[in-house]
């Protein structure tokens, strides 16, 4: 285990701007490049402590249901009473075929868990986390694999409440091919979850109050994303609007496959721009950034 | 093998406090073209270390002395690389085991058992070392079949028996300890003394800081004073004292 650091001026940068202006004139590519090093080297040792961010993701979601008898499913029973209900509601209130309506909600409702806690859940990674910040030198991206690995678990306990929709709308919806794109879809949100994910995490450890703000900007997001309402209801010349909503996208790569689907290509070239993005700005951060985490804390 | 190489190292804390780290007060000096940022300005600065130089190789045995704040525990955790410099160079080589607050990230829910497999997992323990490392740490502690039960349930010594079991467990080439020693009641005391002299032994390099002088007089071969987040010497273990007693 090598650890080098030379002086590194973007990191007094954020703590003392007196210090900074003074150094401006020295600041030097050599030392932005150790820095960027040494984010590579917390990203690769990341993947490769993936053992513990699985037994802290397992551990999580042991916790919470600890000393319950359903233990983990509960977590699929409390998102069996959600969608189920509220499919039969909605599916009335909306006068809608239910044949159509129903496993679009419940597909629709779990993909929409799993995007909306992990972002939610991200703003808490590092804040979660201090206790181990502190004490013990740990790559910072495996706090942010704990949650997404927690969240793509409890997927897939909630993944059951498909299965009495598949057999009871088997005329509407069905297993096929297209349900395997699951996995390439999970790849992919897998990789922004981590992006973003990072972004979020940072920016909520520095300042306290984005992860508020996020979790109320969320709850906002739900509405004004199909997940309870099929597009097909908006007026043609408003469909546009809701097809910039890259939540939209994210969410079809999960409700496209569950429903025996395949995304349009519309939603992939979203995903692809967002995943773009993400990877650049999670970077521009991180690279920075990364070594005043901790001091953030 | 291992290795310690600090050169000119300075650590530098921003000390948040609650109006710098609102995001509406950097909004507001925005929106407002900078005229709140007298409040914005109240951001505190801390030079926790400064400038240190300091090289050290197998078989140094190091305390560090100095008054509370004079940055024993920064230096640790410099050392345990959870900081990172802000000016200077440092170079650490080998496997480091932080003996900083051993009770952190046990949680009470679980049963030692499961403690320990996390605990492992995160010191780099592979799951068949963990096994291994069980039935060392039942014997040790003294909890036995308690290992089995929710740590909730544990007494405070016993919390504290198992986490030191645990933390010593680890056979690291660098050995950083603050304040461990003395751990649990009477009895285990002595155990837990002999168990730490055995790892000072095993292990290439050892920094510890206590507040007790017996301890460092007995188990160093040189001493750091810190003042202020400075070095003020580096060497002999007695001089080291009577510099630090001049002071008092």
């Amino acid at each position: 285990m090598v650890m080098q650091t030379e002086p590194d001026l973007l990191g007094v940068q954020h703590v003392d701007v007196d210090v900074c202006d003074r150094m401006e004139q020295s600041i030097d590519f050599r030392l932005q490049s150790r820095q960027s090093d040494l984010a590579w080297v917390d990203i690769k040792e990341g993947l490769t402590h993936w053992r513990i961010w699985l037994l802290l993701a397992y551990q999580d979601i042991k916790l919470r249901y600890r000393r319950s008898i359903l233990g983990p499913f509960w977590i699929t029973l409390s998102m069996a009473i959600t969608v189920y209900s509220m499919g039969f509601l909605y599916g009335h209130l909306f006068r809608t075929d239910l044949n159509q309506y129903y496993p679009f909600l419940v597909a629709g409702m779990l993909a929409w868990a799993f995007i909306s806690t992990v972002i939610t859940e991200q703003t808490e990674a590092f804040i979660g986390a201090e206790n181990y910040i502190k004490q013990i030198k740990l790559p910072y991206t495996l706090y942010i694999h704990r949650i997404v690995t927690k969240n793509i678990i409890i997927f897939f306990h909630n993944i059951l409440v498909m299965l009495p929709i598949y057999f009871i709308f088997h005329e509407s919806i069905k297993i096929n091919f297209y349900t395997l794109l699951l996995i390439p879809g999970f790849l992919v949100l897998y990789f922004n979850a981590m992006t973003y994910g990072l972004i979020l995490a940072m920016t909520c450890a520095r300042y306290r109050d984005v992860s508020q703000l996020v979790k109320s900007l969320i709850q906002i997001v739900f509405f004004l994303t199909p997940v309870m309402w099929s597009p097909a209801v908006l007026p043609p010349n408003k469909q546009f609007l809701i097809s910039l909503n890259p939540f939209y996208s994210f969410l079809e790569l999960i409700r496209a496959p569950l429903l025996g689907v395949a995304p349009t290509f519309f939603h992939l070239a979203i995903v692809l721009g967002a995943t773009i993005l993400g990877a650049f700005f999670a970077m521009r951060l991180f690279v920075p950034h990364r070594s005043r985490i901790v001091y953030w804390l | 093998m291992a290795m310690i190489d600090l050169n000119g190292v300075s650590i530098i804390f921003p000390v948040y406090n609650v109006s710098a780290r609102s995001f509406k007060k950097d909004f507001l000096r925005m929106a407002t073209g900078g005229s709140v940022v007298e409040d914005a300005k109240h951001r505190v600065v801390v030079h926790a270390l400064q400038n240190i130089s300091l090289s050290l190789r197998d078989g140094d045995r190091v305390g560090l002395i100095g008054h509370n704040g004079a940055g024993k525990s920064t230096l640790l955790r410099l050392l345990a690389r959870i900081y990172e410099p802000a000016l200077g160079y440092a170079k650490i080589e080998g496997r480091v085991s932080p003996m900083l607050d051993i009770t952190h990230s046990m949680e009470d829910e679980f049963t030692g058992r499961e403690n320990i497999a996390v605990r492992g997992a995160i010191f780099g323990l592979t799951h068949q070392e963990i096994q291994e490392k069980i039935a060392e740490i039942a014997d040790f502690s003294g909890l036995g079949d308690y290992l089995s039960m929710p740590m909730r349930t544990y007494s405070s010594g016993m919390f504290v028996r198992l986490a030191f079991a645990i933390a010593s467990c680890i056979e690291p080439d660098i050995l950083l300890i603050d304040e461990v020693f003395g751990a649990g009641d009477a009895d285990f005391m002595e155990k837990a003394r002999k168990k730490m002299v055995t790892l000072l032994n095993q292990s290439n390099i050892v920094v510890m800081a206590n507040h007790a002088d017996d301890v460092i007089r007995q188990f160093c071969n040189k001493a750091v004073y810190l003042e202020g987040g400075q070095v003020k010497y580096f060497g002999d273990v007695n001089t080291a004292f009577e510099l630090y007693k001049e002071e008092l």
